[in-house]
């Protein structure tokens, strides 16, 4: 039962463990050639008045793992769909490996693409299947088999081959479907949703696979979705999108950890939103209580702003130093969510409420309970502060 | 936002890919092809409705010239009165009987279903024919009339029931199955009684339903020529007044006139059946949990014995046919003989109209279901393109709108002008195939569409990602696909081309007599047992096409679809 919980709803800690790891990968792993793979400019796609893709820029590198994340319409498959030429871009151009691709034809683009319903033939064996594409490129058919036992091998269903799609697994369908859009050997691989149809388990395992499959490959791979969790563990960058825009690009711990806007930090991971008034470059002033901040936000006294900290970086203070940020705050309700508690802090002398996360560790050690007073800290490093109000980007 | 060089701000246009030019060009004669078969017909028959002898231009003079004779006023009366009493009766029977087999847990359930489905596999002359031997002049059940002639509405409006109930029934029995359980459950739980459930939950749920079946039935009947020809004797209608006026008078001008009035409540019905439909698919939410009928004693043989009533009727009128047709002489002497069966002593063309009508339906079949799947697919799956894309799909439902024999004018309009190149397929093989093709091409298309909405819209980019070309894909996996259903549609264009008398009536030569067309003429030279037994044989044809069309789906589903079992 635990263990259950603990899949859904303490993603972040797992979340970042992961992040770190694919983050120490990718250092040892990425000398990063100079001239992008695929390179979008200007893109802006309309319908009506309504702008599905307005103005983004985007450059992705030979060999890296891009995924597109945003909330439903937030235009990340209309991006992907524009990069495919499934549905071409109002304005702006599209260039991939040098060539100018804006207004090429599906057939006329280099690319493989996966998508959330697997759409595979289903009157067709796994092998006729991942071999659609060989048969009608002209190979021998010997070329052909040869080539369809090396795929299924890499997706580790070689013993399917005979199979059709409706007798495999959805786990197994989709990595046919991977080996499909792998067969023409393209340049560039598309992936829409490709896990969104799976059950949690079986994503978890395929999140993985894929990843290294594509590592080992090494091909440029786009993917679309609106999950964090598999943007951030699969991902050497994240671009977040929202509104058509473009709200961030960066890597998944930069994404995570320092989120450029409100929205992104809404988007990604919990986090607490505090209305507070800037008092110095370095100090802002939260319902009654006075904090320290890191990074300067480039803003005026006085100036309204969010004051943003995630959950699970409140801490318990440890010592009698006097520390900057440092509360006394009395535990409200304490909700058991499997590997950790949830609760909400009210600040002493304050009007500030806070939701924070502690470790089983924590509450043992410290003898948490509801109603008890207990010294925290909210370390300056982690508070994020923006402008207020939220900018609607 | 930042500013942008004016050259990025430049529209971009897709350039076309070999598929799309293949598949435009495809749409194009999609396009055509309903122009031809639909489209350029009615705009013939409309154009002469305003036109003097000579071809002159005259106004409305010929429409006040319609309501100023007055048999032809009388007629549209009666035309309109025919078409509502059956209308009524029709729906009213169709209901309880598919009432009876969507939400009661009657026994026989299979059985009934084949049965309701009788008429359809006959010409709508069959029935009159099985009247007229019931409660005609010599007919053994006359007394059952006290007096009243079966020659006349009486007559018509049994027939026209007979031969609209399962379409009627269809549509009904789609309304019922769309059903959430839920909706039950909740009235129930609020202790409403069954009249309130019924009047507050049924009802309203199918109303949409039994609207579009009004219609479909009203227009189907008030353009009916089989039944009326056979049994109406002097009770006029607006569809043999057509006949009259085309194939006696050569009246061609008030003929189109008259096919003008009838096309009127057509397109009148398209319309509203266009909306009901729209509404009555929109009132299933995805999350609907089915309603499965509870057994409930009184009820279901209460609805058991309604049905076995109404299934009796129809079996009834096919025996009595098919008996008067293998008898030496109905009623007197009941001794089996296949002496009506020797077509070729009749007039009406013979065994050769009997041949010919298996030709024709041969040549419908197959070459609509290549036209009309084809078309649908083109119309799917051809990107952007959207103007003619939506003109042509337009031109694929306007059929609905076009009564069979207002389209079996139009055609003799447009093809016998001695100005039209295609003047030479007039009384050949050919504008009997294309006519009945452009006659039933809606339900057909939509049967095609709804296969091809149902299959992974992905699977064109998937293969244009593989740079396979389009025409592969839709042979090798749409059409694989999709066999039961492109074999769906061709079962229904040969059943239909078989049984089908109103738009043909027009156009078939002395060459090209057709099975449906004998049925007719013999039965009008006075010979109504072999217009019996020819009408048997097109019933007996159809029901064979019929069941093996189950038999190759069943097996094909078993075998060939190997990938649909898991």
């Amino acid at each position: 039962m635990a263990v259950r919980i603990s899949a859904t709803r303490t993603f972040s800690s797992t979340c970042r463990a992961e992040v770190a790891l694919s983050r120490a990968k990718a250092e040892e792993a990425k000398p990063r050639p100079q001239q992008p793979y695929l390179s979008i400019r200007n893109l802006t796609k309309r319908f009506e008045k309504f702008a599905a893709l307005d103005n983004v820029d985007l450059d992705i590198a030979e060999g890296e793992f891009v995924s597109i994340l945003g909330p439903s319409g937030c235009g990340k498959t209309t991006l992907l769909r524009a990069v495919a030429g499934l549905d071409v871009q109002t304005s702006g151009t599209v260039h991939q490996a040098g060539r100018d691709i804006s207004n090429l034809p599906v057939s006329g683009r280099d690319f493989g693409i996966v998508f959330q319903s697997y759409a595979l033939f289903p009157n067709l064996t796994i092998a006729a299947n991942v071999g659609y594409g060989l048969t009608s490129a002209g190979y021998k058919r010997q070329e052909i088999e040869k080539r369809v036992t090396e795929l299924l091998n890499l997706v580790g269903l070689a013993d399917q081959a005979k199979k059709y799609p409706a007798q495999l697994s959805g786990g197994q369908q989709q990595r046919v479907a991977l080996a499909r859009a792998l067969a023409l050997s393209p340049g560039l691989l598309l992936l829409d949703e490709p896990l969104s149809a799976l059950d949690a388990r079986v994503r978890a395992r395929l999140r993985g696979e894929i990843r290294d499959l594509q590592r080992r490959l090494g091909i440029t791979t786009i993917m679309v979705t609106h999950d964090q969790e598999e943007a951030l563990t699969m991902s050497d960058r994240v671009v977040v999108m929202s509104k058509g825009r473009i709200e961030q690009i960066g890597t998944p711990d930069e994404i995570y950890g320092r989120p450029a806007s409100a929205f992104v930090a809404d988007f990604v991971g919990r986090m607490n939103f505090i209305p507070g008034n800037l008092l110095s470059d370095s100090m802002v002033e939260v319902k009654g209580a006075k904090l320290d901040f890191a990074e300067p936000v480039g803003l005026g006294r006085g100036s309204a702003v969010t004051v943003c900290i995630r959950p699970e970086d409140v801490v318990l203070h440890r010592g009698n130093g006097s520390d900057p940020n440092r509360l006394d705050a009395q535990i409200g309700v304490m909700e058991f969510v499997g590997n950790h508690f949830s609760t909400v802090l009210h600040a002493e002398n304050t009007n500030l409420n806070i939701s924070a996360d502690f470790s089983m560790n924590d509450v043992r050690e410290f003898g948490l309970a509801s109603g008890k007073t207990v010294p925290i800290r909210l370390p300056p490093d982690r508070l994020r502060v923006f402008p207020n109000p939220p900018s609607e980007a | 936002m930042t500013a942008v060089a004016p050259t990025a701000l430049a529209p971009v246009r897709q350039k076309l890919s070999a598929d799309e030019v293949l598949m435009r060009i495809g749409v194009v004669l999609v396009g055509c092809f309903l122009l031809l078969a639909v489209v350029l017909p009615i705009w013939a028959l409309l154009k002469k409705a305003f036109e003097d002898k000579s071809g002159n231009f005259v106004g409305l003079a010929n429409i006040e010239q319609f309501f100023a004779t007055p048999s032809l006023a009388t007629s549209a009366m009666n035309s309109v009165f025919i078409a509502l009493v059956s209308t009524v009766l029709c729906v009213g029977l169709a209901f309880v009987y598919a009432y009876g087999l969507m939400r009661t847990c009657l026994p026989g359930r299979g059985f009934f279903r084949i049965v309701s489905q009788i008429p359809l596999l006959a010409p709508s002359l069959l029935p009159a024919i099985s009247l007229v031997y019931l409660f005609g002049n010599q007919g053994f059940a006359t007394w059952l009339l006290f007096g009243h002639s079966i020659y006349g509405p009486i007559g018509i409006v049994i027939g026209e029931v007979f031969w609209t109930f399962p379409h009627a029934l269809i549509i009904v029995t789609t309304a019922l199955a769309i059903a959430d359980a839920r909706h039950f459950e909740a009235a129930q739980s609020l202790k409403a009684s069954e009249w309130r459930i019924f009047m507050t939950v049924t009802l309203p749920g199918i109303r949409y339903g039994l609207i579009s079946a009004t219609f479909v039935v009203f227009v189907l009947v008030i353009t009916d020529f089989g039944v009326p020809k056979v049994i109406g004797e002097q009770y006029n209608v607006l569809a043999t007044d057509i006949y009259k006026q085309v194939i006696g008078q050569q009246n061609f001008q008030m003929g189109a006139v008259v096919g003008l009035v009838l096309l009127t409540p057509a397109v009148i019905a398209f319309f509203i059946d266009r909306i009901a439909q729209r509404r009555q698919t929109a009132l299933l939410s995805a999350r609907a949990v089915p309603l499965i009928p509870k057994p409930n004693k009184t009820v279901d043989w209460a609805f058991f014995a309604i049905c076995s009533v109404i299934a009796a009727m129809i079996i009834i009128v096919l025996a009595v046919a098919f008996i008067a047709s293998i008898a030496k002489f109905w009623p007197y002497d009941l001794t089996p003989s296949l002496k009506n069966y020797n077509f070729d002593m009749m007039d009406g063309g013979g065994w050769e109209s009997y041949r010919n009508s298996l030709t024709m339906s041969a040549l419908t079949a197959v070459i609509g279901t290549a036209v009309i799947f084809t078309g649908a697919y083109l119309l799917e799956k051809t990107t952007r393109f959207s103007a003619p894309r939506s003109i042509v799909r337009f031109l694929t439902l306007l059929p609905l709108a076009v009564p069979g024999l207002v389209l079996g004018l139009g055609f003799i309009f447009f093809f016998n002008d001695k100005d039209n190149p295609l003047n030479f397929i007039y009384g050949t093989m050919a504008i009997l195939v294309l006519c009945t093709i452009g006659h039933f091409y809606s339900v057909a298309h939509l049967t095609a569409t709804t296969a091809l909405k149902q299959i992974d819209p992905e699977f064109e980019t998937v293969s244009s990602s593989l740079k396979v070309p389009i025409y592969k894909t839709f042979l090798f996996v749409t059409l694989p696909v999709c066999l039961p259903a492109v074999l769906e549609i061709a079962m229904y264009l040969f059943v239909n081309a078989m049984t089908t008398v109103s738009a043909v009536v027009f156009l078939y030569s002395p060459k090209t007599t057709l099975a449906s067309i004998a049925v007719l003429n013999m039965d009008d030279a006075g010979d109504v047992a072999p217009a019996a037994a020819m009408a048997i044989m097109i019933f007996m044809t159809s029901a064979v096409v019929r069941i093996l069309y189950t038999i190759a789906t069943g097996s094909f589903l078993r075998r060939a679809q190997a990938w649909r079992r898991r």
